[in-house]
């Protein structure tokens, strides 16, 4: 195992190591057997903040540009055309213009054009009070709110019209979260039965039973896909779907879902089951309700903070994998990473002992004992990866004289639990769909953000926030980036625990795909993989 | 025999009417609604749009009229709307029936062809070694909960044979399903054997002491005769009951079993829609449920009218 | 309905016997069965009641480095995937099957006694009311009421108790019900009706009492279920949440996961539960022989 995590970090660091291609002529044929985790809420990418959304339904759409598929390392220099064949910047760096691909058809034989894309970042953009067809949801407005208009010039090309510069805004449309949908398919029917131009159509989806995509004969890109159907079963029960990879019964199992003590385990029953190990860019972090007695006092959550025992964590979770860091996500992977020793700077890194014994000396101050503990309820997510970090939460704050129960939350009802600021402290996971600061502090950490569910808001930082987003120069974001990232540390905002890592698996007989290690949400296509069998 | 049919229908209209306000006002005093779940599992919400759910959904009007409203509905044949998928109700119920219908029946009839000739051998052999082995070994079953035999069950298969028998793919032939379904059936069967077991042991006895089998002994019957010709004849009527309580019994432990062998059934159904909040859902299966074990009990008791010619009833 | 003569149930069962010892003795050759339930169901107790002085770790101390640690003489158990004893857990988790067992069923037992005695005592259309609302209540097995009152209220210890007590009602209700209308009619409690004494002390005073062994046998039988349906509930995620050790959730997910590389997960919570609801099985079978002589084989 070490030895392979050595390899994967070795690829990492290299940033742009081309993965082999088999000489080898690509097999076409054959059905992909995947499992699922869960149920997706739906099947409309553009609504729906999950990799249960992602990893399913990508294959479906096209984006107008996309991180390069063949990299591992999602970057704003490596980004290839996908409906957009090129694109250009004016010399204020605000207008992008992109020329778009002709005779691509959606699934359904009408045509894509111009019209499509404009529609897209209408829906993307529009207010509450906006009539007409909208989403139900909006989760990722925040990443638009530099877009001041998207204009159609003719049937295939647009013009991208930003308030200020953005260098990030073309790694925002590279996201697997950012597919380009129809304008004649009701908001409705994309939930239901989506319809895009991707190399993949959607056939069915059963719910909790199973999602059926099958090959698109007019995909655009000649010779693609190579397989003919995707077949996608649901197993909510882990150890039955591990059970059942282990059995072949699948080819890949779903993204992330092998953690390291299961991998043991696969390990044993499929020796040939090929597994890569990567970053999740999901964080594992602490909440804590700053309206709320006592913690509205600072002295506790600095106590709290002192507390955390992050490489215990680590340890137990993963055997010492996940990784430890600032707000974004740590080197090799990470391309915006806090260099080391500004990292054991920030407060609750360091010597473990010596700050639990700083966090005691704060609590006793405040009255608290061994015999007279502070009593708390930890709010979780009532599922397993919210869970287990939970109880190793509760027993860490021991030590500080923090008595924790914890409160499991049903999934339908956590954010909303939260949004309410009915908790006192609790345990989140963050996921990030593209590793760029942007997509951190805007949807996390700014005053409006829908997904500032914490409702931390600090217009000095919104300021360092802004300024690092329009910065060209990329050696000077990364340190404006960190900047932000140790004030968010002294503020206590979300303190990140760790960073996530975990394994994916599938059966040697399939090839081509290629994990991405610093976004689990980008790389979803399949229209390279085949079936060698 | 008529007004005794006609009462016996009219208290199970009545206790299925019961039994629709219990669910419904249970399902009312849940925290968080339909609506929340929509739009708070992106962490966004949008107020005007939930609002529009809302009174789409009817979640603004008065109980009663929601009450109202879901019930001549159902009386309609119309399910309601899942919202979490947006299509209706009965659309995402009716898949799932014949599954259920299936390994339930499987499961009946491996608890009854073990429970009832080891229940009727406990009560001949009453008090001997064997009936003690027997009745340790109808409790023991009593006692292991369906999971963790569940769970046994898919560990032996992987461990040993190499594949694991859950439902992953709709089966192309009966037979095959039948296969397939038939492990998980074992497992829920198990428990439900043991049951049955217990209860045909003590009508038996309870047959065993009445004083015409006494008399048949007296005259010098064989005890053969007596105890499968007399007894057995007689103890089968308790056993029909029993088997009506054993609808019952039997969806509990499908419920766990399904979860455990990924069975797309009823059972499971439920357990993810009341966790999803999803009350158009949990309210229909709940009443599916009920109205299955209700029915069961009612052809229990117009089949024990009809075999027992004893039973007479006035009304 | 026939009535019960207790007197002459006790002195059949064994209670003339004089000296507790020799009763035991008398008991024990009786229902060996119910005997070696009894000592179950005690071994269980006492480890419920001195879980911290029999358990060698913390039930919620976490240890990278006992991660999946098999069983040996420091985790005799074994330990799960995140260090944690499960010897020590199962121990603890004694006092969450107990106290969601005893809980649920003595809750169950005083809301179906008030119930039942009421019915029975008042007949009338209070009687007629509250036997079709029990009749309702019967009709919906334990489990699925209970997930729904559980997944309702929201996964904690005393939701927990309260999910399980609530489908348990009728079943008291019913048996305290057709006691107490044996009872009314009785000698004792015409004479007591006679000399003045209020309804409410009657039934309190003379009924209730004569009710208590059929309250025993029913209330030793649905321990068990009580005990399994918690241990249901929490494997199904919506029971009794962490911190606690729950012998049900033990066995859920993580447990269930590392079925291959670490079986202990799954064998020793699997077996406490089953040991446990066997002997309350057991001892709830011999109770009812004791108690109940239409029962008698």
């Amino acid at each position: 195992m070490r030895l392979h995590r050595v390899a994967v970090a070795a690829v990492s660091l290299a940033g742009s190591v081309v993965l082999a291609v088999p000489a080898l002529a690509q097999k076409p044929g054959g059905t992909l057997r995947i499992y699922h985790r869960d149920m997706p809420p739906s099947a409309s990418i553009l609504e729906e903040a999950t990799i249960s959304t992602n990893m399913p339904f990508m294959a479906v759409y096209n984006n107008l540009v996309m991180f390069d598929p063949k990299e591992k390392i999602n970057s704003i220099d490596k980004i290839e055309p996908d409906l957009a064949t090129s694109w250009s910047w004016d010399d204020g760096k605000t207008k992008l213009t992109m020329k778009l691909r002709e005779g691509v058809k959606w699934h359904d034989g009408k045509p894509f054009t111009a019209k499509d894309v404009v529609c897209t970042w209408d829906k993307l953009t529009a207010e509450e009070s906006d009539k007409g067809d909208r989403l139900r949801k909006n989760p990722r407005r925040v990443w638009w709110q530099n877009l001041k208009d998207v204009t159609a010039n003719g049937n295939y090309e647009v013009t991208f019209q930003l308030n200020r510069p953005q260098p990030s805004f073309l790694a925002l449309l590279a996201a697997g979260y950012t597919p380009v949908y129809p304008c004649h398919v009701s908001a409705r029917d994309m939930r239901t039965k989506p319809i895009g131009t991707g190399p993949f159509k959607f056939v069915e989806m059963k719910r909790n039973e199973s999602i059926r995509l099958v090959k698109n004969p007019d995909y655009w890109k000649k010779g693609h896909p190579y397989l003919d159907a995707i077949e996608w079963r649901i197993i909510p029960n882990r150890s039955t779907r591990i059970l059942a990879f282990v059995a072949g019964e699948f080819d890949l199992t779903f993204d992330s879902d092998v953690t390291f003590p299961l991998l043991k385990d696969v390990k044993a029953q499929a020796p040939n089951a090929v597994c890569e190990a990567r970053p999740t860019n999901v964080n594992t972090n602490l909440i804590v309700n700053r309206d709320a007695a006592p913690f509205d006092n600072p002295k506790i959550r600095e106590a709290m903070m002192l507390a955390l025992d992050r490489k215990a964590f680590s340890d137990i979770l993963s055997q010492g994998h996940d990784k430890l860091g600032a707000s974004m996500l740590p080197a090799p992977e990470g391309v915006w990473a806090m260099p080391e020793d500004m990292l054991k700077e920030l407060p609750g890194f360091g010597d473990v002992a010596k700050n639990r014994a700083e966090a005691r000396k704060i609590m006793e101050g405040l009255g608290y004992s061994a015999d007279k503990p502070l009593k708390i309820k930890v709010a979780t997510r009532n599922i397993a990866v919210y869970r287990d970090p939970a109880a190793i939460l509760i027993d860490q704050l021991k030590q500080i004289y923090i008595e924790g129960e914890l409160e499991p939350v049903d999934t339908p009802l956590w954010h909303a639990k939260v949004a309410r600021k009915d908790y006192m402290v609790g345990l989140n996971l963050t996921g990030l769909g593209v590793d760029d600061p942007d997509v951190n502090f805007y949807e996390n950490f700014t005053c409006k953000s829908e997904r500032n569910y914490t409702g931390y808001c600090n217009p000095d930082v919104e300021k360092m926030i802004n300024a690092q987003s329009g910065e060209l120069d990329k050696e000077k974001r990364k340190k404006m980036v960190w900047e932000v990232e140790r004030k968010l540390a002294e503020d206590g905002a979300r303190p990140v625990i760790v960073h996530n890592v975990a394994n994916t698996c599938w059966q040697p007989h399939m090839k081509g795909l290629v994990l991405q290690h610093n976004s689990i949400y980008n790389n979803w296509r399949f229209d390279d993989v085949w079936l060698d069998k | 025999m008529a007004a005794y049919l006609v009462h016996r229908t009219f208290l199970m209209i009545l206790t299925l009417f019961g039994m629709s306000v219990l669910i419904f006002v249970l399902l009312r005093v849940v925290p968080g609604n339909i609506s929340d779940i929509l739009f708070d599992s992106a962490g966004f919400v949008n107020p005007a749009e939930k609002a529009r759910i809302e009174q789409e959904l009817g979640l603004d009007q008065p109980i009663i009229t929601q009450y109202w409203r879901w019930i001549s509905d159902l009386a309609q044949g119309n399910l309601g709307y899942a919202y979490v998928t947006e299509r209706p109700a009965a659309e995402e119920i009716a898949p799932r029936i014949p599954v259920t219908v299936k390994l339930a029946v499987l499961a009946l009839i491996f608890s009854v062809i073990f429970g009832v000739p080891l229940g009727v051998i406990s009560a001949v052999r009453q008090n001997t070694p064997l009936d003690y082995f027997l009745r340790v070994l109808s409790l023991s079953g009593l006692s292991l909960p369906s999971f963790w035999l569940a769970l046994l069950i898919l560990m032996a298969f992987v461990h040993y044979l190499g594949f694991i028998p859950i439902y992953t793919d709709p089966p192309d032939s009966f037979w095959k399903e039948i296969g397939l379904l038939s492990v998980p059936a074992a497992a829920v069967g198990f428990r439900s054997s043991a049951l049955i077991m217990r209860l045909t042991r003590s009508s038996m006895l309870e047959v065993l002491r009445q004083d015409y089998i006494r008399t048949a002994r007296s005259k010098g019957a064989s005890p053969g005769t007596v105890n499968y010709d007399h007894a057995l004849r007689n103890a089968v009527l308790p056993v029909v009951t029993i088997i009506g309580i054993e609808a019952a019994f039997l969806i509990g432990g499908l419920i766990v079993t399904e979860t455990v062998f990924n069975i797309p059934g009823v059972a499971r159904f439920l357990v993810e829609a009341a966790i999803w909040r999803d009350y158009p859902i949990v309210q229909n299966l709940v009443m599916f449920i009920a109205i299955v074990v209700v029915f069961a009990n009612f052809a229990v008791d117009m089949a024990y009218m009809l075999l027992d010619p004893r039973i007479k009833y006035a009304d | 309905m026939t009535t019960i003569d207790h007197d002459a149930a006790l002195l059949r069962a064994g209670a003339h016997v004089r000296g507790p010892w020799s009763a035991a003795a008398h008991l024990l050759r009786r229902y060996p069965l119910g005997a070696a339930g009894a000592v179950i169901v005690a071994v269980f107790i006492l480890a419920a009641l001195f879980a911290d002085f029999v358990s060698p770790f913390d039930p919620i101390a976490t240890n990278a480095r006992a991660s999946l640690a098999p069983p040996d003489t420091t985790y005799w158990m074994g330990a799960d995937f995140m260090g944690r004893d499960v010897y020590s857990r199962i121990v603890h988790g004694a006092r969450i099957s107990l106290a969601v067992g005893a809980g649920s069923t003595a809750l169950g037992c005083i809301l179906g006694v008030i119930i039942g005695l009421m019915s029975g005592y008042l007949g009338g259309w209070v009687d007629l009311v509250v036997q079709r609302v029990m009749d309702i209540m019967q009709s919906l097995p334990l489990l699925v009421m209970a997930l729904v009152m559980a997944a309702a209220l929201g996964p904690s210890l005393e939701n927990t108790i309260v999910a399980i007590a609530i489908p348990l009602i009728p079943h008291f209700a019913r048996v305290i019900r057709s006691s107490t209308l044996s009872l009314r009619e009785q000698p004792f409690v015409e004479a007591a009706r006679a000399t003045g004494m209020s309804e409410l002390r009657i039934a309190v005073r003379h009924v209730l009492p004569n009710t208590l062994a059929p309250m025993i046998v029913l209330a030793t039988a649905q321990l068990g279920s009580a005990i399994l349906t918690e241990a249901s509930l929490s494997f199904l995620g919506v029971g009794v949440p962490e911190p606690h050790p729950s012998w049900g959730r033990m066995l859920s997910e993580s447990a269930a996961e590392y079925v291959r590389t670490a079986p202990w997960l799954v064998i020793f919570p699997g077996i406490a539960i089953s040991l446990a609801v066997f002997g309350t099985n057991l001892l709830g079978d011999a109770m009812r022989d004791m108690l109940d002589p239409r029962e008698r084989t």
